[in-house]
């Protein structure tokens, strides 16, 4: 018989992958803007790939955190990851906006 | 990705089925366990402060709520993702300003729902810790009005272009 708590902590796990793939999704769609505006958008395709990694290299250490929270019974919510990615993203739509309205196209 | 992949199993015959306390049982004592092997004092600091007191609740909620906040997270990245690339791919189908509209709309709609989905997330982990009702999503409205406004510039664009 499969016990769901078990489970709990790969599907979260799985959750940030596919997060960090998102970002790296929207990296190479960044990507596609180089030629219109020029080097500023490198730096968001940079920043995209930086966060999409962050998530890579900690995700280890948040499934052991999450698995051992199955079996005391409880995890504490860790806010620094989620105020991390929430910023990173409105970060990255801000900048966005500012490339849309103020940067000057090139041919 | 289903429904019932991000909810909790709020019901007592799967918190019993699973052999997980009940979270009024769990309180104090997982409280304590938790705190005693959080080495990292930093993040406990912070997020002590940020989560406001309250007992932990079940291992599970906690972990449910990241998850859809995570596919909130998701779905602003997509609006982002998608504004990009209607400022990218579409410059011989819309004008200029058809397209500049759009965009924004797009990545304004990822900025706000990227930034609500971090309160959403907060603001039911702290209600889960003081074992209140969960609040009312208000990024699922802010979600749908800013994409029925993104498909009504567009009817405008289809019904009035130039031929």
């Amino acid at each position: 018989m499969h016990n769901d708590p078990g489970l709990q902590p790969e599907r979260t796990d799985l959750a940030w992958r596919r997060t960090a793939l998102t970002l790296v999704t929207a990296a190479c769609i960044f990507l596609r803007w180089m030629p219109h505006y020029g080097w500023f958008v490198g730096t968001l395709v940079a920043a995209s790939l930086l966060v999409a990694l962050g998530i890579a290299v900690t995700q280890r250490r948040r499934y052991h955190r999450a698995a051992s929270g199955i079996g005391t019974g409880a995890v504490t919510a860790s806010v620094r990851s989620t105020a991390a990615i929430a910023g990173s993203v409105v970060v990255l739509a801000a900048l966005g906006i500012y490339t849309v309205l103020y940067l000057p196209l090139q041919h | 990705m289903t429904a019932h992949e991000e909810a909790p199993d709020t019901s007592a015959a799967g918190r019993e089925a699973s052999g997980v306390p009940a979270p009024a049982a769990a309180g104090s004592g997982a409280g304590a366990n938790a705190a005693a092997e959080q080495p990292d004092r930093s993040r406990r600091g912070i997020s002590a402060w940020a989560l406001g007191g309250g007992t932990e609740p079940d291992a599970r909620f906690t972990l449910a709520n990241e998850r859809t906040f995570l596919a909130w997270i998701r779905t602003s990245l997509a609006m982002v993702a998608g504004g990009i690339a209607v400022e990218a791919f579409t410059s011989e189908l819309f004008t200029p300003e058809v397209r500049k509209t759009v965009a924004v709309l797009l990545l304004l709609l990822g900025l706000v729902t990227g930034g609500g989905s971090f309160f959403r997330w907060l603001n039911v982990e702290r209600a889960m810790r003081r074992e209140a009702p969960l609040p009312l999503p208000l990024i699922a409205p802010i979600l749908a009005v800013g994409g029925a406004l993104v498909a009504a510039v567009l009817i405008v664009f289809v019904i009035w272009r130039p031929a």
